[in-house]
């Protein structure tokens, strides 16, 4: 999702950067909804469709393990011109879309983004495409089994069902700061994502005892809910916008003025989806925490001592790489540390990396998420390491997995931060 | 550090007229001129972060393609510069 | 005519036993999203060109064994590579069977002490020469769609390189191949017999014969490929000039210049660099006496192309270029790897921004035909602007196709607004594509150096081009393919059976 305004301020194909005359698409048996849909994204397939070079290709994590060439960003963007075609309805296309982590590699790689998608203030947009037909699926009623349950059970209790059978709640999501003695409240909150939260709890409790090491006062939200990006993601738009509505609330009732982030895929959410719900009304700032520690570091107010004996790789996040452009900080963190044999790979090479756990993929396609993960920690042995750095937590879990027949650990930066500090981290990863 | 902020991404730096279609709004970025996108593609709005990503990544793929095809990049420049003292005039 | 029968449910049951049944591809957006390739399309006839199914085989032996149930049911067959082609080779003309051969992306082995290296047809050559790069080695065939372009559909198009002139073209580069001939015989088509051999003088030498036919005779699966050591050096020097004539003159000397780590020169001529100058960093700020631009590429040992490089500079320098600088020839030439067209260069007459699919002609020309044959190319896509406001000229360049100068890549780009596109404007580009290609062919040239020449309009030359030589095709068509399965409607080959049908 881009950073737009709400709906109701500019016209609609400014999202997408569609026809600014109007009256193409025509009907073709479509609902309203979808004709709506068709105009607004009539350019954006064109912009594709008409290039049909397939830049995106060989850099998609899905398509590397697939080889299926209906799960490419050329497919997903031909499918909007047949359908203003009359050619394919969205009930043809829906299932297709699920193929998909939102890593962002091929929107990057476009050329139409790369090349020319600064000079035109137009660039290709997969990822919110993506998002869009998942939603317009939703819209006419076409549910993918597997993203109608996890947003049910992530309605029910406020939080994703990220512990499987054991239920996640409300009253447990502050459990991982245990013993911190963290306020509640303040003009600076951390936010801590469902994964982190009840699963890998040992990543918060770094992230919130670093900060105090550094002298940096934050506190907690008084009700913290899921950031609702996977709700937008899987296609659930009234939900993401309940689940945004009641974290702006939450924030601006206890006088927030800005909010920490330890998770990629939060930091997308509050910057793309949060800033497309409230538009001008949104004056939150946000911080992403990777940023925020290098910063520390480079001003003296963190300095790791404890060596780190492990020879590593660092996995960009994609979210953080590829969407963000957010590459060097982490870096920055790693070479602080003592101790650490790094065997680096550069960041465009990483375009074509993801671990496969982004926007739903491991739960309607876990066998792809799974090859992903594998392909990934493939890359990572053939470097002969015995770590790999991630910094983001979804990311983690399927690759840690994908790790053990690999012998190699996976490892969080800010938790390998903490190490060095001498911080004793305390909190889990839960098996 | 400044983190994100909705208004100061969604204020672009003034525009300076570099040709009669193109623009510039951050250092070494052109733009086109915006009244060439009024009639039949309307331009997306976007964020300052998003421009400056794609100008940074665009370096940084370029990079990597020399890198891809070989060990080091020759300066033509400095061929040329040899040449001329070599052979004043 | 062989057209597409309804697939039975025998016939898709015996493709599920070959492939498995997963691999059996029968959506609508399988299909849908398998009829099209980046050439200009027209989109209001898409149905026409959707196939009925589409198979994904991981093995030679699978392919095979497809080729043998469409023989026997006599179902067209159409082979997909990348789908990056631009003669619409990958295009289903009569439905039938689409084996897109994706999945078949694995290096099965490399040999370091003779430099080859044996791949499935379905792995690009950006991440071959990513796993090549460990053992210091490149894989350097560089078409402009290098990052996405396959390995089998370089065999099946005999594609063209951007640094073809050091290191040769697909054609030099593919050592042998396992092909699969459309009775489902599988047969080995290299120089001779054996899969690492460059140069053979046993039998017939059908490796070309095998390459470049447009899927046409059947189904390249597994090849073996020639590597070098990876350069050591790059070096792509842009120079602008004030006219044309100056620029071509220029271009010629470079290639004539017999510097061994050369590996292609470049022409761009006015209307490019006024294209150029609508959203290109490097060309935006350029001063209006920069009416014409000519590069110059060489890559090998440090020592040798710095040594090459003075004399290209010199050169360049005496036929009055004046030298763009590093950062633009660095930077341009590292975006050739790929330079497909983005649909916002399109501009209507008024000026405003439009996405235009890009469509590019592609013919030889030989260096002493390229001002007239430039001159006539824009005429006919200037009439073809004047008429209708969704087509666009966007210049043309000529590349050198060998170390000699001898010919010349020369493409004109033209854009189309497939939007707009309908069936008086469509056929008027067809006829457009005709009378362009009739230019190369009066002007001695051939109608495409790298592309291919199977789409409407220009096929319509090719057995003028080809004279003699194109009933000698009609009869190998008839030999290798006895029941027209292999992509049928291409290349006008339907000749080839027309007495059988009477």
């Amino acid at each position: 999702m881009t950073d737009v305004p709400p709906r109701q301020s500019p016209a609609p194909e400014e999202q997408a950067g569609g026809a600014a005359d109007t009256g193409h698409n025509g009907g073709n048996g479509h609902s309203p909804v979808t004709v709506e849909f068709l105009s607004e994204w009539r350019n954006a397939a064109y912009n594709c469709y008409s290039s049909g070079h397939k830049f995106c290709r060989e850099v998609c994590p899905v398509m590397q393990v697939t080889r299926n060439e209906n799960h490419t960003p050329t497919a997903f963007h031909a499918n909007v011109v047949a359908m203003e075609q009359g050619e394919l309805t969205v009930e043809d296309v829906a299932e297709d879309y699920v193929n998909c982590t939102q890593c962002g590699a091929c929107e990057l790689r476009c050329p139409n983004t790369l090349f020319t998608g600064d000079f035109y203030r137009f660039r290709t947009r997969t990822v919110d495409l993506v998002k869009r037909m998942r939603a317009l699926a939703v819209d006419n009623g076409v549910h993918q089994p597997g993203y109608q349950r996890w947003n049910e059970l992530t309605d029910e209790r406020s939080h994703e069902p990220v512990l499987g059978d054991t239920p996640v709640s409300q009253e447990h999501v502050r459990d991982w700061a245990g013993g911190l003695d963290i306020p509640i409240g303040g003009e600076t909150v951390l936010f801590v994502d469902c994964e982190a939260a009840f699963y890998r709890t040992s990543l918060p409790r770094a992230v919130a005892q670093i900060l105090r090491r550094a002298g940096y006062e934050f506190g907690l939200m008084t009700e913290q809910w899921c950031c609702g990006g996977p709700a937008a993601e899987m296609g659930y738009r009234d939900q993401a916008r309940r689940f945004a509505e009641h974290n702006l609330a939450d924030w601006r009732a206890a006088g927030v003025r800005r909010v920490l982030v330890l998770d990629p895929h939060d930091y997308i959410t509050f910057t793309e989806d949060y800033p497309e719900f409230f538009g001008d009304d949104f004056d939150i700032e946000i911080v992403l925490v990777v940023e925020l520690l290098a910063q520390l570091i480079a001003e003296g107010r963190l300095t790791p001592t404890v060596p780190i004996e492990r020879t590593i790789t660092y996995h960009d996040p994609c979210r953080l790489n590829k969407r963000k452009g957010v590459w060097q900080e982490p870096r920055q963190i790693l070479g602080a540390i003592p101790g650490l044999t790094f065997h680096d790979v550069d960041r465009v090479t990483q375009w074509s990396y993801c671990s496969g756990a982004g926007a739903g993929l491991p739960i309607e396609r876990p066998e792809i998420a799974r090859k992903i993960s594998e392909n990934r920690m493939d890359e990572a042995a053939q470097l002969e390491v015995d770590t790999l750095v991630s910094a983001c937590p979804w990311s983690e879990r399927p690759l840690a997995e994908a790790g053990q027949d690999r012998a190699i650990d996976v490892v969080d930066i800010h938790e390998l931060l903490a190490e060095s500090l001498g911080i004793d981290v305390g909190g889990r990863t839960r098996a | 550090m400044t983190g994100y902020r909705y208004h100061e991404q969604h204020t672009p730096p003034p525009a300076r007229q570099v040709t009669d279609v193109a623009v510039e709004r951050f250092e070494h970025i052109f733009e086109v001129d915006p009244k060439l996108m009024t009639a039949h593609v309307a331009q997306q709005l976007f964020p300052n972060w998003d421009t400056l990503r794609i100008a940074a990544s665009r370096g940084d793929h370029l990079e990597w393609m020399h890198r891809h095809w070989a060990y080091q990049v020759i300066s033509a420049q400095e061929l040329l510069d040899e040449i001329e003292s070599e052979q004043p005039g | 005519m062989t057209i597409a029968p309804e697939l039975s449910d025998q016939v898709v049951s015996e493709l599920a036993d070959a492939v498995g049944g997963q691999h059996v591809l029968t959506s609508k957006t399988a299909r849908y999203n398998r009829a099209r390739v980046p050439a200009p399309f027209p989109v209001h006839r898409w149905a026409e060109r959707v196939p009925d199914l589409v198979v994904m085989p991981a093995s030679t032996e699978e392919v095979a064994e497809v080729m043998r149930i469409a023989n026997a049911h006599r179902i067209p067959v159409v082979p997909r590579d990348g789908g990056t082609g631009l003669t619409d080779g990958a295009v289903p003309e009569r439905r039938g069977i689409i084996v897109d051969v994706k999945r078949m992306n694995d290096v099965k082995a490399i040999d370091t002490d003779n430099r080859t290296c044996t791949v499935g047809a379905g792995i690009n050559m950006l991440k071959l020469n990513e796993v090549l790069a460990p053992y210091g080695l490149l894989y350097p065939d560089d078409p402009a769609s290098y990052p996405c372009s396959l390995v089998g559909g370089r065999i099946g198009t005999s594609g063209w390189s951007l640094i073809g002139s050091r290191y040769g073209h697909s054609r030099d580069l593919v050592l042998s191949f396992s092909f699969v001939l459309p009775t489902g015989r599988v047969i080995r088509v290299g120089d001779g017999g054996g899969p690492k051999v460059s140069k053979s003088s046993t039998g017939y030498q059908l490796k070309h014969l095998f390459m470049g036919h447009q899927g046409t005779l059947g189904i390249a699966t597994e090849a073996t490929l020639k590597l070098i050591p990876k350069p050591e050096a790059e070096l792509s020097p842009f120079w602008a000039f004030p006219d044309y004539d100056s620029a071509h003159q220029c271009v010629q000397k470079l290639a004539h210049a017999g510097v061994a780590t050369f590996a292609g020169a470049v022409l761009f001529d006015e209307w490019k660099v006024d294209y150029l100058r609508r959203d290109d960093e490097a060309y935006i700020p350029q001063p209006a006496d920069v009416r014409a631009l000519v590069c110059a590429v060489a890559y090998g040992n440090a020592d040798e192309v710095r040594a090459g490089g003075k004399r290209f500079m010199r050169i360049a320098r005496d036929a009055g270029a004046r030298y763009l600088g590093d950062e633009i020839s660095q930077g341009d030439w590292a975006a050739r790897h790929d330079r497909y067209a983005t649909p916002l260069h399109g501009r209507t007459r008024a000026g405003q921004v439009v996405p235009m699919s890009w469509h590019c002609e592609d013919s030889a020309i030989n260096w002493t035909d390229l001002p007239q044959v430039r001159l006539e190319w824009h005429r006919i896509a200037d009439d073809l602007r004047r008429r209708f406001d969704m087509f666009d000229d966007w210049g043309i360049f000529a590349y050198t196709s060998a170390a000699t100068g001898v010919d010349y890549l020369t493409e004109i780009d033209i854009g189309i607004w497939e939007q707009e596109l309908d069936d008086e404007s469509w056929t008027a580009w067809v006829q457009a594509k005709k009378d362009i290609a009739e230019v190369a062919v009066r002007h001695g040239g051939s109608i495409s150096a790298c592309h291919g020449a199977c789409r409407d309009g220009e096929v319509d030359l090719v057995p003028v081009e080809l004279g003699g030589a194109f009933d000698v095709m009609l009869d190998v068509k008839r030999a290798v393919d006895p029941n027209n399965i292999m992509n049928p409607g291409k290349y006008l080959l339907d000749r080839a059976y027309e007495t059988e049908v009477e």
